[in-house]
């Protein structure tokens, strides 16, 4: 049997690695931007497009799905080419893909600034841009397994069945995250409602961390670094160990976001033991990479690459052991809605995605070009501020997690709240904010020094866009009558392999979700706890399009610091109406599940205008396009009708009448700034807010004083 | 204020606990598949990464 002759698509590669390094700076450069604004709010040039709360899910979807994102397929389509010994399956499913993939991000750069969004974190995007995502991932899917299929090796290395896996788990996650009710082409409703809905939401948030931000990056681990040190893997037994019982933890561990919240008590414990058990697996990621290094440390020392590769390491090491004891309750009750989370989360984004990102650009760049690297002094300044930028970013954040947690929780000898004003605790934390701006300006530069350095190296080399190689062909595979592993045939099967990673990803998700999603004593129902009126509904999507829910959080937790601060902690029952839960995830500012009644019409009003002149210091920014804003209600109905259809108990024909009711509120909010000499039509977006502001927590007041009389 | 959790507990432990038998049994059912590979085929496929242009993609040792 003769060789056959092909080529290898090296431009596909090329196309994917400059969308990296493009979309990296845009992502970091948006991320930058945020930073600053949280100590100089101004920072938003008073604009409603660029504010905080618009901006936040830009920054982070441009580093997952812009930045990292292409970098996997970058990865995934030098080294899958390379396993197999095959060309790509089809040159126009990668051009299809590569430029559907920059039609998504593109269009998220529009969206998420003009507030079109669905509020669930890092699946913020609306409804036609989830189904173009949908569409461009199944062509990947499609150029992937097609590849496989006229593959010229017949085992698939482990690093294909990383891809393989995310592949699968992705394509779950975005699905069921994404089953929303469309109102309008740019406004759609979840279909889950409350606790429910927050479960979905982070099972999908920790398993994007899990399956976008993980595997598919130890996938590239186990190609590159073998390549880059020139040695095999430490152990392959241990590949396959970690593998298998990585993506079986994985799933199952999401509810550790949500503990101490209303999600019922034995999924968050479900949700804490899995993510204990988490750091074996992913350790031995960690351990089997390092010591693929053993006898080659004298090699780090003067490789830039694997310095980078060995930070990278060492931060996932960092972050997957700080996460499982994150999922520790005690220390959850201390760290979640603080920076600390931010911290964590910077840890592994910047050292563990960042920098095995810059390695292998530095490493594919000048192979595809066939020249040699323009500068390795470059390269290793920028190894030297970037990690110097990882520090001057966490160590802040983390020492201003730390002390707001403890100013909020501190309480004085006669049994008050020391801080009962929570803008203090973050006043003393704003030199803090500062640092962590510096720092993030030291990552950023590198990175435009790495994008400097790589298009000089492509510019004084020439790009081999099919690059020629010759194997064997397949020959047909005749079973060895002795063969008795189970895990060796499995690797020859690689539509067999996808079924049964499915198989071992549903499983936890099936345990974790249906219960919760189908049984309805989980979510014990309160009797006070009504549907928003027309006039409050429209405010709550005033609210989700300003992506108020980035710094503010809606959900009491029930510790004795929060209730003494916010009220009466948090109920399942309360949220059944919310499609979509809005708890946040970070406190930047304080809770608001109580907020109704606490103030005045006219105090909100100002506060929106001005919040400094409310709350002096305040970092809010201003809101003041709310005032002289009109109130869409043209859509009243329609939302109405979707949110009957979710099942909220809205009476037949009620969205016909929905808008006198709209009117008749709004006015009586209008009168009542009018007492306070504040003048404003009805019909602006203020008095809608107002209207949501001050229901919020309302139903449970209710039910007390009820219960009281 | 804490009997809520403690209450739901009570009533999850057969889920806590049949995921823990899943998953442990599962465990058990990769480290037997990998106890079972034989080192030419392990050697063979850790050094896949480093043979791009080898052409030697015919490992058959079982049959030799």
């Amino acid at each position: 049997m003769q060789p056959e002759k092909f080529y290898y698509d090296n431009k596909i590669v090329r196309n994917f690695g400059i969308a990296t390094i493009i979309w990296g700076i845009v992502g970091m450069t948006v991320g930058l931007i945020i930073a600053i604004q949280l100590y100089h709010p101004a920072a938003n040039m008073d604009t409603q497009y660029t504010t905080f709360g618009r901006l936040r899910p830009l920054h982070t979807n441009a580093v997952i799905f812009a930045f990292v994102g292409n970098c996997i397929f970058m990865g995934v389509y030098y080294s899958l080419q390379r396993l197999l010994k095959a060309r790509m399956f089809s040159d126009t499913l990668s051009y299809i893909h590569f430029w559907g993939w920059q039609l998504i991000i593109v269009a998220a750069a529009i969206t998420l600034p003009l507030g079109f969004t669905t509020s669930h974190e890092y699946a913020e995007l609306e409804w036609p841009i989830d189904i173009l995502i949908t569409v461009v991932w199944v062509i990947f899917g499609i150029n992937m397994f097609g590849t496989i299929i006229k593959r010229r090796e017949r085992h698939l290395y482990v690093a294909i069945w990383f891809y393989i896996a995310t592949f699968v788990t992705v394509a779950v996650l975005h699905i069921v995250n994404s089953i929303e009710l469309p109102v309008s082409l740019t406004k759609s409703y979840m279909v889950y409602a409350g606790v429910q809905d927050a479960l979905v939401q982070w099972w999908y948030g920790h398993n994007a961390v899990a399956f976008f931000l993980t595997t598919p990056y130890l996938g590239m681990m186990y190609y590159f670094l073998p390549k880059m040190a020139n040695r095999p893997i430490y152990s392959y037994k241990l590949s396959i160990l970690h593998f298998w019982a990585l993506i079986f933890i994985y799933i199952w561990a999401g509810p550790h976001h949500l503990l101490y919240s209303t999600l019922p008590g034995w999924a968050q414990s479900l949700g804490v033991a899995f993510s204990i058990m988490l750091i074996a697996p992913s350790w031995g990621g960690m351990i089997n990479g390092l010591l693929t290094l053993r006898g080659a440390w004298d090699k780090v020392r003067d490789d830039v690459i694997l310095k980078f590769m060995v930070v990278g390491l060492t931060a996932y090491g960092m972050a997957t052991f700080e996460g499982p004891m994150l999922s520790l309750k005690q220390v959850n009750g201390f760290a979640h809605f603080t920076d600390w989370i931010i911290a964590h989360v910077h840890v592994g984004a910047m050292g563990w995605n960042g920098f095995l990102t810059f390695a292998i650009l530095y490493w594919i760049i000048p192979r595809i070009y066939k020249t040699e690297l323009f500068s390795k002094k470059l390269a290793s300044i920028h190894f030297w501020i970037g990690t110097l930028g990882i520090l001057f970013y966490v160590i802040p954040i983390y020492w201003a997690g730390f002390t707001q947690s403890l100013m909020l929780k501190e309480f004085t000898p006669e049994g008050i709240l020391k801080y009962p004003n929570f803008l203090e605790t973050t006043l003393r934390i704003l030199p803090m904010y500062v640092m962590r701006s510096i720092g993030g300006t030291l990552y950023l530069s590198g990175v435009i020094l790495m994008a400097y350095n790589l298009f000089r190296t492509m510019a004084q080399g020439s790009l081999v866009a099919n690059e020629a190689a010759q194997a064997m062909p397949l020959e047909p595979f005749i079973k060895p009558v002795n063969e008795h592993s189970w895990h060796r045939a499995l690797e020859r099967k690689p539509i067999k392999f996808m079924i049964i990673a499915l198989l071992v990803i549903l499983i936890g998700s099936f345990v974790e979700l249906m219960p919760t999603l189908t049984i309805k004593s989980n979510i014990p129902t309160i009797a006070s706890v009504k549907p928003y009126t027309p006039l409050e509904l429209q405010g709550r999507d005033l609210y989700i399009r300003e992506g108020c829910l980035a710094c503010h959080s809606q959900t009491v937790r029930p510790f004795r610091s929060e209730t003494e601060r916010y009220g009466e902690y948090s109920k399942a029952g309360e949220f059944v109406y919310d499609h979509p839960f809005l708890w946040g995830s970070k406190r930047i500012g304080p809770d608001l599940a109580r907020e109704g009644g606490k103030y005045p019409n006219a105090w909100h009003y100002n506060h929106m205008m001005d919040p400094r002149l409310m709350s002096p210091g305040s970092i809010m920014p201003n809101y003041d396009w709310f005032l002289t804003q009109t109130l869409d209600t043209s859509l009243t109905a329609k939302k109405i009708n979707a949110m009957r259809t979710l099942g909220v108990p809205y009476p037949a024909g009620y969205e016909k009448i929905a808008n006198r009711d709209l009117d008749k509120q709004a006015k009586g909010i209008a009168d009542d700034l009018a007492k306070n000499h504040i003048k404003v039509t009805s019909d602006k977006e203020i008095i809608a807010l107002i209207a949501y502001l001050q229901r919020l927590g309302m139903d449970i007041k209710a039910n007390k004083s009820a219960n009281n009389n | 204020m804490y009997s809520q959790f403690l209450d739901n507990l009570t009533g999850g432990q057969l889920y806590l606990i049949c995921s823990l038998w899943i998953f442990l049994i599962f465990f058990i059912v990769v480290s037997i598949m990998l106890f079972r590979l034989k080192k030419p085929f392990v050697t063979y496929m850790s050094d896949l990464p480093l043979e791009d242009d080898d052409t030697s993609n015919t490992f058959k040792p079982l049959q030799s």
